[in-house]
């Protein structure tokens, strides 16, 4: 047993394990091991559509786990990307539909109303010291209502693929003559990109890192903890606005007011099993969207296998409390 | 040593009800490491608060580099190049070591930070400091002296011409004092002018080429290292007149029985192999300097944090504590040093307070039997003399001493015959300090034994009955209380 | 105004609990007004209705606040119980006394598993909490197929459990959650449970210094709410009558809301049994009247977020002052 550990330590010091991380590692194996599963139990898995669905289901939830993984290294949370993702696209997607607006212009509208929110949230965070939970708690009720009533309680269609302004839907899937490419894959790497860049290479990063590991030290060594903790939510209510544009073009015809509570939970359960510490100061934008893999392939894969939406749930529940508690356990070492 | 760099004259501070500063004195030349000594509380702290600009000054002058300065938070200090290094790390765990240097201040190429500039110039900080650290690797994973080394780069960086360092060695292994010292001297070298607080007697006479002495808030001397002996040191440090009656010898008698016996408790860095012998109707005194392991002593005699090692025995019977619970199984009650964390639960009555070790005696059928809990609080309330409009008083609206009384009521309700003090007269004013001296005398008459942690000498010299004295996680005195001196016991406090 | 706060009866009545009973009545009227009529029985009886489950939900989660927690799943809970209990008496042909006890049990369940969770694993309450709202959403579907549950209607055989919120038009539901909430206050205040969970809440560190288990006491907090979340199940579906899977996390808001304006605090430690159920009564009322007023029922979910944002920051600003 004694050899068996070290031989497991000294595979987590080595260079190549190290540089790309423990952890990475682990979550890419659990992704290619929950594929392989699902491939082995139901033939109809090993299919190029299912890979399509994956990434679509993979889109909004990838662009509500970047956010909230800014959220989360800060030291806060974001309750509210999955009902803000919906109120967002409902007011985009209304102004499209019923104003005849052009759709660029419903999508900006839709991420403007994502900063706003994210301002909001950062708010009543960073000045008003509430605790980041039951800010975006409120923030969650308040898109919920505010959706509904924008739109009247109706359903929303964002223009269909053949309708005109449909080419928004291209910008994730690109259906020629029965081909389907996936291409907003590329969309979400270059924001993976993007966002590591901005985690790990400006100062907005730097001090939401600094903020969420020590937020005295990094007051007295002159950081604006306010604007920079804000920023963190306003970056998230950025990609809350994106996830509502991928929702509205993937994964659904029309956006439904009501729905998107719990969907915050797959963003959040993502970039916890991604390896972002629920205490802040860690975390990394792959990472995240390695765990949202995971979540993906469950919600894709589970149906394969016979086990329905209601089990997803379950399933769902039971990973994300597995993650926290790692999460836990990892913090209680250095502790 | 070279020219004067900063003088301190005549700095005078007042808190309401303490004088903490009286007019003290202090120079610093350019290239000398001066030592600033003292007891616990003797206001070395509070004086370095004031030139960096923590805490502004009642009166006097501070002259640095030729003219008189008043910094307003340690931001324009640093700006000036006066930087401390804490005893308490101010890291950024989850950043990197050349992140953390240059925090607040990035390099940037082309909008983004500029990381490998900002490694470049941390190594070339560790090779001017002759330290092996690597740049890019996480604060978090470095030790505690490594983390040091790092905020002294930190202040380098900054310019700095005066380095103060709060009891930098406290934390670190031999090695690594080493390593310190040998970049302290570099720095003095250099013409830097260096502030070394610390209570270590034997470092004091190997890094230091002066030392400042302080005492309750006053300036007592300063001497050339290299002329004065470690007693010296010592004799102005405790000097003082002590003006209530030190007990002269024990009040226990011969044949009381032991009642707590601790062997060989070992936890973490600050309990190693602690042992000693409580007897029945004893006050034994803890003695030793701030860090020296007594607190972390006594939670783990009280299974608040757990120990790694160590047997206890209570009326010679071997028992197993775990966890609070089990210490209070057996009697044992702990009064804490930070009463409002640990002590009270400040939002709830002095009833609620008192009986919170003991409620399962007050429950009668499912119900909590008021009557019967107030009774009882109502009695120790008279015993204790506190004063409080009612039971139902929040303790939030007590004072200090009287707080105190409310968590010692709690331990007697629950019948404790183990009482350990931590500091129990800490931010209390003088009347309830002299209650709480006359309450723990009839105690101890009573037959209770008590351990009273305390880091005020004339507290140990007019309670205890025997004293330890700790340092550094180690037991390095015990000594019979007709036997004890000030000096003793500043000898065993700073025996490394 | 400080003379008047020290009255003594007003001190015995508390002062905030004075101010939410006005605040209700002005409600009251507002909404008669702005409707343009007086809300009859029929508003009432409405208001009434989602009392009675809501109350119960409130109650519970006022112990797991005052211990400074939080609890998600509630809702979900009750649904999940209503889900399984109904199918338990409409498949299985349980007695309907048993499958009244098993509504009970089935939250007392989850309110062990979220203690375990919280109080023995150290798992952060809010997201913990959470994540058993999914496991309640799920297990509740499974159970049934995702059918919704069918309970007798009213006159039909096996119907008198709809006796425990209305009979012949006399509101039994009110009576039974005031008997519950009495028994809640005399916990929360005269029994050793109570005594723990709110010093808990007010300082965790010195109550275990004391010698007191505190994981068994914090846990106990989430069993007691989940037990609450179980009987609220009884008068849920006792209201609804067709429960559907999927649904509950809208009460945990609602129930959430009615602690914080009745002067439980987010922080801990202080906990009220009379504020939570007049705050209970308010956001009824607020449900009803907002329809009243011919407006869409959404905008109860921003009232109640303005409402549970305002309630905290202004309890984070009091104990500041404190301080």
């Amino acid at each position: 047993m004694q050899i068996q550990g070290n031989e497991k330590r000294g595979f987590a010091n080595n260079p190549i394990v190290k540089a790309i991380g423990l952890q990475r590692i682990v979550v890419v194996l659990a992704v290619i091991l929950e594929a392989l599963l699902f491939s082995v139990l139901s033939p109809a898995f090993r299919q190029y559509a299912t890979v399509v669905s994956i990434l679509d289901y993979s889109y909004y939830i990838s662009f509500m786990a970047i956010g909230v993984t800014f959220c989360l290294i800060s030291g806060g949370n974001d309750l509210s990307v999955g009902t803000g993702m919906i109120c967002y696209a409902l007011a985009g997607g209304y102004l499209v539909q019923h104003m005849g607006w052009p759709v660029w212009g419903g999508m900006l509208v839709t991420i403007a109303f994502g900063l706003c929110f994210g301002v909001l949230n950062g708010a009543m965070v960073a000045i008003m010291n509430l605790p980041p939970f039951i800010a975006t708690l409120c923030t969650m009720l308040i898109t919920r209502g505010l959706g509904s009533i924008l739109t009247g309680g109706m359903a929303v269609s964002w223009p269909s693929r053949s309708a005109n302004g449909g080419w928004f839907r291209s910008m994730f899937k690109i259906i020629n003559s029965g081909k389907i490419v996936p291409v907003g894959f590329i969309i979400v790497l270059f924001f993976i990109i993007l966002m590591t860049l901005v985690l790990n290479k400006t100062k907005v990063g730097r001090y939401i890192i600094a903020i969420g590991s020590n937020k005295e030290a990094a007051r007295l060594s002159g950081v604006n903890v306010i604007k920079y903790q804000m920023m963190a939510y306003i970056i998230s209510g950025f990609f809350a606005g994106l996830a509502g544009i991928a929702y509205a073009a993937t994964f659904s015809s029309s956006v439904a007011p009501g729905t998107g509570a719990g969907l915050e939970l797959d963003a959040i359960g993502g970039a916890i099993i991604g390896g972002t510490s629920m205490t802040g100061g860690s975390g990394s934008v792959i990472g995240t969207l390695l765990g949202v893999f995971v979540m993906s392939l469950l919600k894709t894969g589970l149906p394969y296998v016979g086990l329905q939406a209601n089990w997803q749930q379950i399933i769902t529940g039971l990973v994300l409390i597995v993650a926290i508690y790692i999460d836990v356990l990892k913090n209680r070492k250095t502790a | 040593m070279g020219e004067v760099i900063l003088t301190m004259k005549g700095i005078d501070k007042s808190f309401p009800g303490v004088h903490a500063l009286d007019h003290v004195d202090l120079e610093v030349r350019k290239g000398e490491v001066h030592a600033l000594m003292g007891e616990n509380g003797a206001g070395k702290s509070t004086l370095m608060k004031v030139l960096t600009g923590i805490y502004t000054k009642d009166s006097g002058t501070i002259t640095y580099e030729g003219r008189e300065v008043e910094f307003h938070n340690p931001k324009e200090a640093q700006e000036a190049g006066i930087v401390i290094v804490h005893q308490e790390l101010n890291m950024m765990n989850h950043l990197t070591v050349a992140q953390n240097i240059f925090i607040g201040r990035e390099f940037m190429k082309g909008g983004l930070i500029d990381d490998q500039k900002m490694n470049e110039e941390s190594r070339k900080l560790f090779s001017q400091l002759g330290i092996d650290i690597d740049p890019s690797e996480k604060m978090g994973n470095l030790t505690v002296g490594k983390q040091q080394m790092c905020e002294i780069a930190k202040a380098i960086s900054h310019e700095a011409k005066v380095i103060i360092f709060d009891e930098p060695s406290a934390a670190l292994t031999e090695a690594e004092i080493e390593e310190l010292f040998k970049i302290i001297r570099d720095l003095r070298a250099k013409q830097l002018g260096i502030v070394y607080i610390s209570h270590r007697m034997d470092e004091i006479k190997v890094i230091t080429d002066r030392v400042t002495v302080m005492r309750d808030g006053g300036y007592v001397g300063t001497l050339i290292t290299e002329e004065c002996t470690k007693d010296d040191i010592i004799n102005m440090m405790v000097g003082r007149v002590i003006y209530e009656d030190p007990k002269t010898h024990s009040a226990v008698p011969e044949n009381a029985p032991v009642v707590l016996k601790v062997e060989h408790l070992n936890a973490g860095k600050m309990v190693r192999d602690v042992s000693f012998e409580l007897r029945k109707g004893e006050i034994l005194g803890f003695s030793g300097l701030m860090g020296a392991g007594r607190t972390e002593t006594a939670r783990a005699l009280f299974g608040a944090d757990p120990k790694e090692s160590g047997d206890i025995y209570i009326n010679g019977k071997k028992v197993e504590i775990h966890s609070p619970q089990d210490a209070v199984k057996n009697g044992i009650g702990y009064l804490s040093e930070d009463r409002k964390r640990y002590g009270i639960v400040v939002g709830k009555t002095v009833a609620e307070n008192s009986t919170m070790a003991s409620l399962t005696d007050f429950v009668k059928g499912l119900f909590i039997d008021k009557k019967k809990e107030n009774d009882a609080t109502k009695k120790y309330i008279d015993r204790l003399k506190t004063k409080t409009p009612s039971v139902d008083q929040l303790v939030v609206n007590l004072s200090g001493g009287n707080q105190q009384k409310v968590v010692v009521a709690k331990w007697l309700v629950k019948n404790c015959d183990i009482l350990i003090f931590d500091e129990p007269t800490r931010g209390i004013d003088v009347g309830a300090k002299s209650e709480i001296y006359h309450l723990m005398n009839e105690l101890a008459a009573e037959g209770k034994s008590i351990i009273m942690i305390s880091s005020e000498m004339t507290e140990i010299l007019r309670m205890s009955d025997r004293i330890v004295v700790m340092c550094e996680g180690r037991k390095t005195a015990e000594i019979d209380i007709a036997e004890a001196t000030q000096e003793k016991i500043m000898h065993a406090a700073t025996l490394r | 105004m400080e003379n008047f706060k020290n009255l003594p009866i007003i001190k015995k009545l508390g002062f905030n609990r004075i101010i939410l009973v006005c605040v209700l009545i002005l409600m009251y009227f507002l909404f008669s007004l702005g409707s343009g009529r007086m809300l009859g029985s029929g508003d009432i009886k409405n208001a009434l209705n989602m009392v009675d489950y809501l109350g119960f939900l409130a109650l519970g989660v006022t112990f797991v606040i005052a211990t400074g927690g939080i609890d998600f799943s509630i809702g979900p809970v009750m649904v999940c119980a209503g889900l399984i209990a109904g199918r338990l008496l409409v498949t299985f042909g349980w007695p309907l006394w048993l499958v009244l006890i098993m509504c009970v049990v089935v939250g007392a369940l989850f309110g062990v598993v979220n203690g375990i969770l919280v109080a023995y694993m150290g798992l952060p309450s809010f997201i913990s909490s959470m994540a058993s709202m999914m496991l309640a959403k799920g297990v509740g579907s499974v159970f049934t197929h995702v059918q919704n549950s069918n309970w007798p209607a009213s006159g039909a055989e096996n119907s008198w459990y709809k006796y425990l919120v209305t009979y012949n038009g006399f509101p039994t539901g009110l009576v039974f959650l005031l008997v519950v909430a009495v028994i809640c206050a005399i916990l929360l205040n005269k029994t050793k449970v109570g005594r723990y969970i709110l010093c808990i809440g007010s300082n965790r560190e010195a109550v275990r210094l004391s010698g007191v288990d505190t994981r068994k006491w914090e846990a106990l907090a989430y069993v007691i709410c989940g037990t609450l979340a179980g009987i609220a199940a009884i008068t849920y579906v006792g209201v609804i009558t067709q429960v559907q899977p999927g649904l509950g996390d809208e009460f945990n808001n609602n129930a959430i809301a009615s602690c914080v304006m009745g002067g439980t605090s987010m922080a801990g430690g202080v906990a009220s049994i009379g504020g939570t159920i007049i705050g209970v009564l308010i956001i009824s009322l607020l449900r009803v009247g907002i329809q009243a007023m011919g407006f869409r029922p959404d905008y109860q979910y921003i009232i109640t977020g303005i409402i549970v944002a305002l309630a905290v920051f202004a309890d984070i600003r009091s104990s500041r002052r404190k301080k």
